[in-house]
């Protein structure tokens, strides 16, 4: 990545992100019940999109955990929303995020390419069978009831956790340790021999951004509201942000937030509109997307704004040389 | 004594690649590692770097037991190295990979962006890769690499350099211009450690050389001593 589209980026996103906040903070009083609720379940995914990008974006180790850690939320609330305040539990299911990707971390250390991809994989088919097996032969409950919350708390708790994503996504792109992970995704036995502890780095940066997920996890509890291990641990949580992501472009900051954005919208207009065609024409869109439009719509974005700008300043020369002859003449 | 082995070991499964051996570099010296393909070359840096663990004996940098530390510790000491295949950052530019090193190889100079900036400007100028500066790593020559790979070690406040092969494959031109390089960081106190098989480079510059054979020194002396070693002439023209 060069330095200068880094800079730019950095200025764009010192006035997008506080905008996108207030935006978000005002929303529910101009949508209605039915696009708020949309926007809760982009916000669900942008949470989860972005969040994995922290570490897989520049590392380029791709982590299908994102379902366990996510679970982790989803668990904690399925078990405490009797006893603590959601906030409460947002915590907590944060906290056990933390612990369990710290753990993955630690033992796939040595793990590179696809073989991390399989053990993370694993792990979450691990996780889910280990729930289930508890739930059906000691606490003997095949799924749990989770006590609702309002459409409107639950899309003040996701803002919050999503806003607090942005801006960390941000500080660490931003950041020395942005830098290291960068270099490791780059090359790792180099980095590690220009001064980088590749472990601590990569370890640390992997539970920091399962805190989000299972933040994350803790407060969509409340809107599922009935919870069981296929839910809870659904595989495609683990695949949508890593689609999404790509969609949208995983070299910038705004890639994976304007991939899921775009991606669930029409998701949920073909639902509605073709719903037998929807994962046919879905199918389509990614393809073409991995076939032609590799860098994601953000380099469609900036493809179309270079063009645009070169044609502007064509346009000037022109006019200028236009007034010149016509002076001379 | 800047660096010393002592009993260095390493296996490959049954493959001993670096069989018990004993090697010693001076303060400023510039000592050629040579040796026929296969002779544990390479691997003897990996151990001194830290890339791989030894099997048994010991390394010690500037008096101190470095064996079991970590790349990054080492690194931290001053003890840099370059890799017989590049090993850069291909999408970054020139600057973008040294700056890296600058920041994570001097944890007690704390570099914030700027200052950094101009301390990585400060080194490319000194390694004469001003004009390369903004240019992706992709896009630049074989020669200009192997110089950003040295550079990038320098800017990890290098006291000791270990090069390997980093003459491979230069033209003429850029190999002389490369040797000179090498002696002018001997004479601003840097101790060279180089992996050749340039034998006009080997000779041309080393104060010292040390012939490896089946993972052990079999042979040792000025450039004048080996080219006249009898052994040395065996292993590489056979008897």
């Amino acid at each position: 990545m060069l330095t200068s589209t880094i800079i730019e980026e950095r200025k764009v996103s010192l006035v997008v992100i506080p905008l996108t906040i207030v935006a978000l903070a005002i929303a529910p009083s101009v949508v209605s019940g039915s696009q708020l609720i949309t926007m809760i379940t982009v916000l669900q995914f942008a949470t989860l999109t972005l969040a994995w990008t922290m570490f897989s974006g520049p590392t380029r180790y791709i982590s299908l955990a994102t379902a366990a850690l996510f679970g982790m939320g989803v668990y904690t609330s399925a078990l405490l929303r009797d006893s603590l305040p959601i906030e409460a539990l947002v915590l907590i299911g944060a906290v056990a995020a933390f612990v369990l990707a710290f753990a993955i971390g630690l033992l796939t250390l040595r793990l590179r390419g696809v073989y991390f991809i399989l053990f993370t994989f694993g792990v979450t088919a691990l996780i889910r069978s280990t729930v289930q097996w508890w739930e059906s032969t000691v606490s003997l409950t095949v799924g749990r009831h989770v006590e609702g919350a309002t459409n409107e708390t639950v899309y003040l708790l996701m803002t919050i956790i999503f806003s607090l994503t942005l801006v960390v996504a941000f500080l660490l792109r931003n950041s020395k340790t942005g830098i290291a992970l960068v270099a490791i995704g780059e090359n790792q036995d180099a980095a590690e021999h220009l001064g980088i502890n590749v472990t601590r780095v990569k370890v640390l940066t992997f539970a920091a951004s399962a805190v989000f997920m299972g933040a994350a996890g803790a407060v969509m509890a409340t809107r599922f509201r009935y919870i069981e291990p296929a839910i809870a641990f659904n595989p495609l949580i683990s695949f949508l942000p890593v689609v999404m992501a790509i969609f949208g472009g995983v070299s910038r900051l705004w890639g994976p937030i304007l991939g899921t954005a775009v991606l669930i919208v029409i998701q949920e207009f073909l639902i509605t509109e073709y719903p037998f065609w929807y994962l046919l024409l879905f199918g389509l869109l990614l393809i073409v997307t991995v076939v032609w439009l590799q860098g994601g719509l953000v380099e469609l974005v900036e493809r179309v704004y270079w063009w645009l700008k070169i044609e502007w300043i064509k346009m000037k020369m022109r006019v200028k040389m236009r007034w010149r002859e016509w002076r001379e003449a | 004594m800047m660096l010393e082995g002592r009993g260095v070991t390493h296996r490959f499964g049954g493959l001993t690649a670096v069989d018990n051996a004993d090697f010693h570099i001076e303060e400023g010296e510039i000592v050629g590692l040579i040796g026929p393909n296969g002779a544990g070359k390479t691997t003897l840096f990996n151990l001194i770097s830290g890339a791989i663990d030894l099997k048994s004996g010991t390394i010690s940098y500037k008096g101190e037991d470095i064996t079991d530390l970590r790349p990054d510790q080492i690194s931290h000491r001053g003890l840099a190295r370059t890799f017989q295949t590049p090993k850069l950052f291909m999408d970054q530019t020139a600057f973008e990979n040294v700056r890296t090193a600058m920041i994570y190889g001097n944890p007690d100079k704390k570099f914030r962006y700027k200052d950094a900036e101009q301390a990585v400007n400060q080194l490319m100028a000194q390694a004469g890769m001003l004009t390369d500066r903004n240019k992706p790593v992709r896009d630049m020559s074989l020669s200009s690499r192997r110089r950003l790979e040295i550079a990038r070690a320098l800017a990890l406040n290098a006291e000791m350099l270990l090069l390997d092969e980093s003459m491979a494959g230069l033209n003429p031109t850029e190999l002389s211009q490369s040797m000179k390089l090498i002696t002018r960081l001997r004479d601003q106190g840097i101790t060279i450690f180089m992996i050749e098989h340039v034998m006009q480079a080997i000779m041309g510059i080393c104060d010292r050389i040390i012939v490896f054979h089946f993972g052990r020194p079999i042979a040792e002396g000025t450039p004048e001593e080996i080219a006249s070693d009898s052994t040395v002439r065996a292993v590489y023209l056979g008897s």
